[in-house]
């Protein structure tokens, strides 16, 4: 049922992506997203998408995991698609009937809204989860939160806890998966019935995992107590993180990628006029 | 004599609010290199004396030292923290890097190892496990047998003096098992490690050095285990078990009134011994055996299953009958199938292709192919699922194991008869249906969870796994309440890893590998081909291993032999020797 989520989980391979310095892939993380939401312009996002798909062939990510990944959120797509569609009214008037009113302004930015938030959960996916696994990923961030250590903020630990949400979820899906089959054969319904049945249905699985979330807290926590974690002073690490060739060619590919989307976006309608 | 790894004076200790003492005046030393079990019912405070020795609590009275340090020493308590090393049960819960190798690192990086050495110590304890291959993979998607292997690589890494296994083994099926046992003893021979086993599988503390049992907090019997496993009337009161072969004898004794000595069988060769004394020659009669009916229940038809994302065939061609009234046992090794195969059963997974699932519900044919029958056939066939306890949800046991019939429609005083039947059936007080399910102990959730399914009224009750985790006193009280569930009319499926327990309780066997059905037969007829045993990677349960032997030693002629070999539990082996009727 739940098993084909690829959200949060680790595609374990040896590609160039898999390989870039975390802190690097953070960066570039979050410039991309801020590029979805400052881009308005077709070709300024066509580019973008173009870039995603590069990067998604980079990773050696099969375009199979990349739709069990988007597949989750297609009702939440849609939902925005139609809100949008529905609510703004600006441009000129497609279609009228009754109180439903079309625009072109409202197509639009539904394309757009619905658009980014796509792009939105696959570079995530892309960059961050499928290609670096988590204990990479809060090492880069406490790297780059370091600086924050001077005013107390408590970046190791709050690193350490990132990691371990992100570890966890698979093995949470699974029992996500296991709950829902074992309260189906006892008669509970997730797919029809009144909006507040299903809501009440779903509170059969809730529970139960957060029952089990605790007690998996628990036994963690042990767990880690005993092979002498003792937070972040002086730990040492395994694959400590530095900056190689392939972080620096990358590093001016994102640069020229910038350029131009600044090209595309900012200077082109001026050269048109 | 070898220094103590541990030793310690009389421990006491109670967890914070709570009256009752876990720990009541227990007294432990482990010899420096040996490899010990500390046996003991759920409860016995076996986990909590782990616990006070890797100072992961710490004891009210009493002190404790470990490798001389004194664990409220809190200047030292590093030093014990990093010479000891803990596995615990679950597999799951104790990963912390999300790569293999990220996992191993993640204790040696805590205590400042630097790299090289810290490279150098993760590579050495993935070779030594036999992971070194994987050491990139995702750790979730090891098996369970490989998720406790990296756990011990973990505990390489650390290379620790002293290790503390807390039902490492519980989770595991029997293969992955023998490996984890003889990997651990492989560190005990090479590495000279101090080890202390927390186990309720008495095969595995029959191969320690020495055995600790507790009860009720307090260590109830120490000593060599061929002397403490062998005092069955013993271990039977501290809920635990004993090997077959003295479990035989003391039936026997029982059998012709006589009083039993576990001197007379501290190992196979003195039982043997005294059987031979004894018995030798006798004439055994053939038992006595029930009909069975052969009605059809449900019948499975052409059923294959094929995995969406890698096109693996998880079922292939499964043609299977579930009798009226019978206990149907399958089994085979993890990833065969079993589980998807009952899945199938209720119509939580829907047969692919040609595939079909049917049910005989009077006259009418039920099909879980058809969308409209599954309601019906989720309500005549329950699903109780590996570790159903994990499924509770409802305030009060009452309303949990109301929810199913509730959802069926049941209601008024029917559904208040049907819950308070269901939790009788299980074993469950009046009392206790109005506590909260999560006050429960582990072993009571798990009959709340079962009178859950059973209030469904189901003729048929599938069970997976059903006594996984539980101490051997209450494996075997789960059994007598199947047993009662069966004379009562449900027919049962049950998935198993233990062919001891398949071979006592079963009518019939389906074995199953790679997805296949290799063979529906009896008990009895299941094991006589040794070949074909092998080939489907399955062992013939001890009792009947022992039997074979026991036939030869009393010099048995072959109709004698037979018979004997129909045994299928030690009780009915004790009748047929002692000559009563079984």
């Amino acid at each position: 049922m739940l098993k084909d989520i690829s959200i949060g989980r680790y595609y374990q391979g040896d590609s160039v992506l898999h390989s870039l310095d975390p802190r690097f892939k953070t960066i570039l993380f979050i410039a991309y997203m801020v590029a979805i939401f400052m881009l308005e312009s077709p070709i300024a996002i066509g580019l973008l998408v173009v870039f995603m798909i590069i990067l998604q062939i980079l990773g050696k990510i099969p375009p199979k995991v990349m739709w069990n990944t988007a597949k989750p959120m297609i009702p939440i797509l849609l939902m925005i698609f139609i809100l949008n569609t529905l609510t703004i009214h600006d441009g000129e008037e497609l279609f009228k009937w009754k109180k439903i009113l079309i625009t072109t302004g409202g197509l639009r930015s539904a394309c757009l809204m619905s658009m980014r938030l796509l792009m939105m959960i696959l570079i995530t996916s892309i960059i961050l989860t499928l290609t670096t696994t988590p204990l990479k990923l809060s090492e880069a961030l406490e790297k780059l939160l370091g600086p924050l250590k001077v005013i107390r903020f408590p970046v190791h630990e709050m690193a350490m806890m990132m990691s371990i949400a992100l570890r966890f979820i698979p093995t949470l899906v699974d029992e996500t998966d296991k709950i829902m089959k074992a309260q189906v054969s006892r008669g509970a319904n997730y797919d029809t019935g009144s909006f507040i049945s299903r809501i009440k249905g779903y509170v059969t699985v809730l529970i139960p995992l957060f029952v089990s979330s605790f007690r998996r807290a628990d036994e963690l926590a042990t767990a880690m107590d005993a092979r002498c974690y003792n937070g972040g002073e002086g730990r040492t690490k395994l694959n400590p993180l530095h900056i190689t060739g392939k972080d620096v060619v990358m590093f001016i590919v994102l640069l020229i990628g910038a350029a131009s989307l600044v090209a595309v976006e900012k200077v082109l309608p001026l050269i048109s006029l | 004599m070898a220094k103590p790894a541990v030793k310690t004076t009389d421990i006491t200790f109670s967890y914070e609010g709570s009256e009752k003492l876990a720990v009541d005046k227990a007294r432990l030393e482990l010899e420096e290199g040996s490899y010990v079990a500390l046996l003991g019912a759920n409860g016995s405070g076996k986990s909590t004396l782990a616990k006070l020795i890797d100072v992961l609590e710490v004891q009210d009275d009493g002190t404790i030292e470990v490798f001389g340090i004194d664990t409220k020493d809190e200047d030292r308590f590093w030093d014990i923290r990093r010479n000891t090393a803990c596995v615990f049960q679950n597999p799951d819960n104790q990963i912390v890097g999300t790569t293999v190798e990220e996992d191993v690192a993640f204790g040696p990086e805590n205590i400042g190892v630097p790299n090289p050495e810290l490279r150098e110590r993760v590579d050495k304890a993935l070779r030594y496990v036999g992971l070194y291959d994987r050491r990139e993979s995702s750790a979730a998607k090891l098996s369970g047998g490989q998720k406790q292997k990296l756990a011990i690589a973990g505990v390489l890494a650390m290379a620790p003096k002293l290790l503390l296994l807390d039902e490492a083994t519980a989770m595991l099926d029997p293969v992955s098992r023998d490996e984890f046992l003889l990997l651990i003893e492989k560190l005990v021979r090479e590495k000279g490690i101090t080890v202390l086993t927390i186990t309720h599988d008495m095969t595995e503390a029959s191969r320690t050095d020495k055995v600790y049992v507790m009860d009720k907090g307090m260590i109830a019997l120490e000593g060599e285990p061929r002397d403490i496993l062998n005092d069955v009337p013993r271990m039977l009161e501290a809920g635990l078990d004993s090997p077959i072969y003295s479990k035989l004898i003391w039936e026997l004794k029982n059998v012709t009134g006589k009083s039993y000595k576990h001197e007379d069988c501290t190992s196979i060769i003195s039982a043997l011994r005294y059987m031979s004394d004894n018995f030798f020659g006798v004439k055994i009669k053939a038992p006595k055996r029930e009909e069975i009916s052969k009605e059809t229940l449900v019948n499975i038809k052409n059923l294959s299953y094929r995995y969406e994302d890698n096109g693996r065939f998880a079922l292939k061609d499964i043609d299977l009958q579930i009798h009226k009234g019978e206990l149907l046992a399958i089994v085979g090794r993890s990833g065969c199938g079993k589980t998807t195969l009952v899945t199938h059963l209720n119509g939580i997974i829907r047969p692919q292709g040609d595939g079909d699932v049917e049910f005989r519900y009077g006259d009418e044919v039920l099909s879980t192919t058809r969308k409209k029958d599954i309601k019906k056939i989720r309500q005549k066939v329950g699903l109780v699922f590996q570790y159903p306890e994990y499924q509770l949800f409802e305030e009060t046991v009452y309303k949990d194991i109301a929810y199913g019939p509730k959802m069926m429609g049941i209601t008024g005083d029917e559904l208040d008869k049907a819950v308070r039947e269901a939790a009788k059936k299980v074993g469950l007080a009046d009392e206790v249906l109005d506590q909260s399910p999560f006050e429960l102990s582990g072993g009571q959730q798990r009959r709340v969870a079962m009178a859950g399914v059973i209030a469904m009224e189901p003729e048929v009750l599938v069970l997976d796994e059903p006594a996984a985790g539980l101490d051997p006193k209450g494996r075997r009280s789960m059994f007598e309440t199947i047993s009662k569930l069966k004379e009562k009319g449900t027919t049962i499926v049950l998935v198993t890893h233990y062919m001891d327990e398949a071979y006592e309780h079963a009518d019939r066997i389906c074995t199953m590998k790679d997805g296949m059905i290799m063979g529906v037969k009896t008990p009895v007829e299941m094991f006589e081909n040794k070949e074909e045993v092998r080939d489907m990677e399955i062992r013939s349960p001890y009792l009947r291993r022992y039997l074979e032997i026991v036939a030869i030693k009393l010099g048995l002629d072959s109709v004698s032999k037979k018979n004997l070999l129909m045994a299928q539990s030690v009780r009915e082996a004790a009748l047929l020797i002692g000559g009563k009727d079984a």
